[in-house]
């Protein structure tokens, strides 16, 4: 790849580049205000086309779907609709705190704002049935909620154990004690033993504006840990649980009965789905 | 109390452990079923079109459970089969009657204000992205939509890391300009009614 070339500058914004690449793309655009242009808008297209897709996030999946999914012969019934999954509005992290990287997702974000209301026009005008005003809100909730949880779970991974409001004791009731005094409703704490999960401490974070408890749990087992299990309470409606991306970690999360649940790791999905099985499993028994 | 989705009430681990396969695959594959929608939505170019497209890969799948390995990436090897079966597709039809047909779409015949809309609205960027050459496309789904690394994209269409790259910013750089073209179209058309 040539270092000045358009290959770089897309790489740069994907955060697909090493340090030292790194480093000449920003001598680059420190030298060439004609290539910072260029990066913004580079930056704008990719929010604008994340935004022409998005619908597909909260659109319902048609039956027909469905049943392929679950190996059976689509029927001629109505609809089914199933639980909506997070339209996905962010632009993509900044790769760099640089001023103009920093502009770049201002303008990603300013183009989101357009691109949106004038998707949402759009759609008004041509491609029923609408995504309802509201619908959008409460996804762009979610999906603040989930950047939340994964940037948490960042922090607690490159922080280690020293980001544990309340380590691990013997019996850990002392633990959920102090963590749900600041919730709404008391914490369960899963035992994951059986994933060679050890649990290592709570934190209290707040997460979408509401207190929520971050459990952590790690494991010599790499291809599983660590792992963070977020539960706060919520007042919306259950949610079915649902896979989500954010760079390298998996999130898999759920709502169910006022309290939503996020699994964050960077352990594969078939290990969250089994371990999320376990998870709600334990936190719904009584 | 009944949990009301697909988790199971297990009662223990081995439990857990023990459900059976085929209805985990089921429903990895039903929770990768919208990701799955945006991303033929992207290759194909219309609803209908790419809801075909994701079921006859949840069919394939389903055929070929036991040929995917635990521990790797669900929706890497989904997203692989989408992309066998698109590729495929493509070669089984003309590609240039259907390039065809794309720029009468886009050449329509709705009324001008209408028009005029049309191009405000992001089905237009949705529309950009067909021109663009498949596997153009493709990359430009894979990572920029789908949010997967290059090495990622590299896995999934079985191309050098170099290849995802060079895609990539063609692709990038052919859509910002198709998009700024449609601004400027509508610019001159302001300035005209001005």
């Amino acid at each position: 790849m040539q270092k000045h070339s358009d290959e770089a500058l897309v790489a740069y914004l994907d955060n697909e580049l090493d340090a030292d690449e790194r480093a000449h793309v920003e001598a680059w655009l420190d030298a060439d205000p004609a290539v910072r242009d260029r990066l913004l808008a580079l930056a704008e297209s990719a929010t604008t086309l994340r935004n022409a897709f998005a619908e597909f996030m909260t659109e319902p999946v048609p039956e027909r779907l469905i049943a392929a999914a679950r190996g059976e012969t689509a029927s001629a019934t109505e609809a089914e609709i199933v639980e909506l999954r997070p339209r996905r509005t962010e632009a993509a992290p900044p790769p760099s705190s640089r001023w103009y990287i920093q502009l770049a997702t201002a303008a990603g974000l300013f183009g989101l704002a357009v691109g949106g209301g004038a998707g949402y026009l759009g759609n008004s005008i041509m491609t029923p049935p609408q995504v309802p005003a509201e619908r959008q809100i409460q996804a762009a909730a979610l999906n603040n909620w989930l950047d939340n949880a994964a940037g948490d779970y960042k922090l607690m991974v490159n922080a280690g154990d020293t980001l544990v409001d309340v380590p691990a004791n013997g019996d850990n009731g002392d633990v959920l004690q102090k963590v749900s005094q600041s919730l709404p409703q008391p914490v369960r704490l899963p035992d994951l033993k059986p994933w060679g999960l050890s649990f290592q401490g709570a934190r209290l974070i707040v997460v979408d504006g509401r207190p929520a408890a971050q459990l952590v749990y790690t494991t010599d087992n790499k291809a599983i840990g660590p792992l963070a299990l977020i539960i706060g309470s919520t007042k919306q409606s259950d949610i079915a649980p649902t896979f989500e991306r954010r760079q390298d970690l998996n999130l898999l999360y759920w709502r169910h009965q006022g309290r939503a649940s996020v699994l964050v790791g960077q352990s594969e999905i078939g290990y969250l789905w089994g371990i999320a099985n376990d998870v709600a499993w334990q936190l719904d028994a009584i | 109390m009944s949990f009301p989705w697909k988790f199971g009430a297990a009662p223990d681990h081995a439990a857990t452990r023990a459900a059976p396969v085929s209805k985990r695959f089921s429903d990895q594959l039903i929770a990768v079923l919208p990701r799955l929608r945006r991303f033929a939505g992207g290759l194909t170019r219309s609803a209908s079109e790419a809801d075909d497209l994701v079921q006859a890969a949840c069919e394939r799948a389903l055929a070929r459970e036991h040929q995917f390995q635990e521990g790797t990436r669900f929706d890497s090897w989904m997203f692989r089969i989408v992309q066998t079966i698109w590729i495929d597709q493509l070669r089984a039809r003309d590609i240039r009657k259907e390039d065809g047909d794309v720029a009468e779409e886009r050449l329509g015949s709705d009324e001008p204000v209408r028009r005029v809309e049309a191009r405000l609205a992001l089905s237009e960027v949705r529309r950009a992205v067909a021109l663009l050459p498949p596997d153009q496309r493709l990359t430009l789904m894979l990572v920029t939509i789908e949010g997967l690394s290059y090495k990622q994209a590299a896995e999934v269409t079985g191309v050098p890391v170099g290849t995802i790259m060079s895609r990539l910013a063609r692709a990038r750089i052919a859509l910002q300009q198709t998009l700024e073209s449609g601004v400027v179209a509508r610019r001159s058309a302001g300035d005209a009614e001005a």
